[in-house]
């Protein structure tokens, strides 16, 4: 029972509905474009750092939105700049080690001082202007089984906030994959050379969907620092692939593939937790080998999904975007 | 892309350059006078203990602590020693890269999993040699082997190459079979490395593992010191490339391999079996990963599951710069990968070496995408 519940309760996390903002600003890369961005963990630490130091700095919460958006939408334009020129795979090498390049300099002693090295930023130091803008009261409140403070960290109001973003971007996805614009953007996915051809101006098309979905993610990197803190090493490669993960499991160029697909994976994640370490005696599986073996099935079922369903549970088979 | 560097890439190169680093130093200017002097002495002390503060399962390794501290008490010159480490560093790099790069000639796939399979050689090593009991995942019986380092180690290089061959058996040569695509199957390597490494960490543990108790004695050259064992690990990477070398210029399966990675189609038109170069081109590269995690390991005096996961974009960087898919462009890059990542200390912290390598692969990927050895090609 407390499995189900605890299950259930992932469904609606606020790391659930960040992971699910990420995706969608994932979605318009590689669903929408086809870009293969290896490197969106980078985005999500660049809005986590442009949020929480703004906010040491003294910025109101506003601003720090605005600095995470600006730092990403500047990451976005160099990296974008010379590599979305280059061949898909190219384009894969180039973004991940731009995001493992902002982990190390994160991570560095010589910025310490500004990121806090590898120790990162403590919640306590940034959370206190979202927090404070809470109209529930400052207690713990029960709703059916569940149990979580008002206001403070991974609180009600975090819950409303973060799934009401993911709703908002869903809707502006959905807005723009059938305008005219997400058009030719599907467009260059199928076949870049006859949207050139068309007059289209493809590299263009490519930045502002690089720099759209960038924003999308490090305002994903935010919902999670607001639950979390800020720790440059939660945001590696593995956080990229786990998203790559939940993306394709959602069904990639859909509306509902990235939020179904973060709401499966993590509600699987602690199912799979909690059944492991119910059934499988400790002398077989000890509580520490626990997260390794989930994290296994985790990669094992990204290559099955990439052979067997590409499309996902939602997706469309005809609207793939794996040709290059 | 013609083989003359395009003027406008180049300028756009520099400008990503400068701007990139005009906001790290904006940054560092701006964290500095907050806690100047408290951060210089950390800084300072960090760097003299290699990176013990940031001590968890991910820091960076601890090792060229030796490097640095050792400097200044004998005849040793900073700038030799750092390029003899580079040096050192770059030929056992090469091992794994030269892999990599193999398997991206013959099959066209970027495999994400190959730092895995550097941590695989140096961490079964450490099973088969350690005297601490061990134990197989699910299987709750725990037992010493104990074996000598050598045997250890050729087992385990055995068993990796064996991973090679059964991963070409049953996972890519079927995918290539049902025309899986080449993003797809690069997806899939993606899926098997963060797989791989979560094995591996559930197998071997998060702590970082010693190949050897023994402590290496350091053979002072003047100018600069290596250690004895490091002195023999150069010695076997530079046979196993030359062998490499010797393999792929002299004989017959070498020529057949080079002709898979120039053209599929026409190899086996003319009468050479692709499929078996690739599953001998897949075998022999997890085979060097194996003996250059192993060297790594003996190398850098332990090894942790995510090694060859740190190691695999350097490796990308080295096989990037040579050119992708060169088998000597791999060398000539881990090379200069190698030489790079070790003088950056100089300047820079230790545990921005490796920041140094990603910025030189992008550099690269930005003005000649086809590397150094590459030929001219359209890769945009």
């Amino acid at each position: 029972m407390d499995i189900l519940l605890n299950s259930l309760a992932s469904v609606f996390a606020p790391a659930t509905a960040a992971f699910a903002l990420a995706a969608i600003g994932l979605n318009f890369h590689f669903g929408l474009t086809g870009l293969l961005n290896m490197g969106h963990a980078g985005f999500m630490l660049l809005g986590m750092y442009g949020y929480a130091i703004s906010t040491q700095n003294g910025a109101p919460i506003y601003v720090a939105v605005l600095v995470a958006i600006a730092a990403a939408a500047a990451f976005g334009l160099l990296l974008g700049w010379p590599t979305l020129k280059l061949r898909g795979d190219y384009l894969a090498i180039a973004t991940i080690s731009a995001a493992e390049l902002i982990r190390y300099l994160g991570r560095s002693n010589s910025l310490q001082a500004l990121t806090g090295g590898s120790t990162g930023i403590r919640g306590n130091d940034f959370k206190f202007t979202f927090e404070e803008l809470s109209p529930l009261p400052s207690e713990n409140i029960t709703i059916l089984f569940w149990t979580n403070h008002g206001s403070l960290s991974s609180s009600w109001w975090l819950h409303i906030v973060a799934w009401v973003t993911v709703g908002l971007f869903a809707l502006l996805f959905w807005l723009l994959a059938r305008s005219p614009w997400g058009r030719v953007l599907k467009g260059i996915r199928e076949d870049e050379d006859a949207v050139r051809s068309l007059g289209k101006n493809v590299y263009s098309y490519k930045m502002q969907a690089l720099v759209l979905g960038g924003v999308i993610g490090a305002l994903g990197g935010v919902l999670w620092a607001l639950g979390n803190s800020v720790q440059p090493d939660s945001m590696g490669r593995p956080t990229t692939f786990w998203l790559w993960t939940l993306l394709l499991l959602g069904g990639a160029a859909t509306v509902f593939g990235p939020i179904l697909g973060s709401m499966v994976f993590w509600a699987s994640l602690v199912a799979i937790k909690g059944l492991a370490s119910a059934f499988i005696p400790t002398s077989v599986l000890s509580p520490v080998e626990l997260e390794p073996f989930s994290l296994v099935l985790v990669g094992i079922t990204l290559m099955c999904l990439v052979v067997f369903r590409p499309q996902g549970i939602l997706g469309n088979k005809r609207e793939l975007a794996f040709n290059d | 892309m013609t083989n003359r560097i395009d003027r406008r890439v180049l300028l756009r190169a520099l400008i990503v350059l400068v701007v990139a680093a005009a906001a790290v130093t904006l940054l560092g200017a701006l964290g500095s006078p907050a806690a100047a002097s408290s951060t210089d002495a950390v800084a300072h002390a960090t760097v003299a203990a290699g990176d013990a503060t940031a001590g968890i399962a991910q820091a960076d390794t601890a090792v060229h602590a030796d490097a640095v501290t050792t400097e200044g008490d004998s005849g040793t010159n900073r700038y030799v020693q750092q390029l003899v480490n580079g040096i050192v560093f770059g030929l056992l790099l090469a091992l794994a890269s030269v892999g990599l790069s193999l398997i991206y000639g013959t099959t066209g796939l970027s495999n994400f999993a190959h730092g895995e399979q550097v941590s695989l050689g140096a961490l079964l090593t450490f099973f088969f040699t350690t005297q601490q009991p061990v134990s197989v995942p699910f299987i709750p019986v725990e037992f010493t082997i104990g074996w000598p380092l050598i045997p250890s180690a050729l087992a385990a290089i055995a068993l990796a190459a064996g991973s090679g061959w059964l991963q070409d058996r049953f996972l890519w040569s079927p995918l290539r079979r049902r025309r899986v695509s080449i993003v797809q199957q690069m997806i899939v390597s993606i899926g098997l490395s963060l797989a791989l490494l979560n094995f591996i960490q559930w197998w071997f543990g998060a702590e970082r593992q010693r190949l050897t108790t023994s402590i290496d004695t350091r053979i002072d050259f003047g100018l600069f010191q290596v250690g004895q064992t490091t002195l023999w690990s150069v010695l076997i990477s530079l046979l196993c490339l030359g062998g490499v070398a010797f393999f792929l210029l002299k004989t017959r399966t070498g020529r057949a391999t080079r002709a898979v990675s120039d053209n599929p189609s026409l190899a086996s038109a003319s009468g050479i079996r692709v499929e078996k170069v690739v599953r001998l081109v897949w075998i022999m590269a997890t085979g060097l990963a194996a003996v250059g995690g192993i060297l790594l390991a003996l190398y850098d005096n332990a090894a942790a599951f995510d090694v060859g996961a740190r190691l695999l974009l350097l490796m990308f960087a080295a096989v990037t710069l040579g050119g992708l898919g060169q088998a000597f462009g791999a060398l000539v890059g881990s090379l200069v990968i190698g030489i790079a990542v070790e003088m950056s200390t100089l300047w820079l912290g230790t545990d921005l070496k490796y920041a140094v390598a990603l910025g030189i692969l992008i550099l690269v990927l930005l003005v000649r995408p086809q590397g150094i050895l590459g030929r001219a090609e359209r890769v945009g």
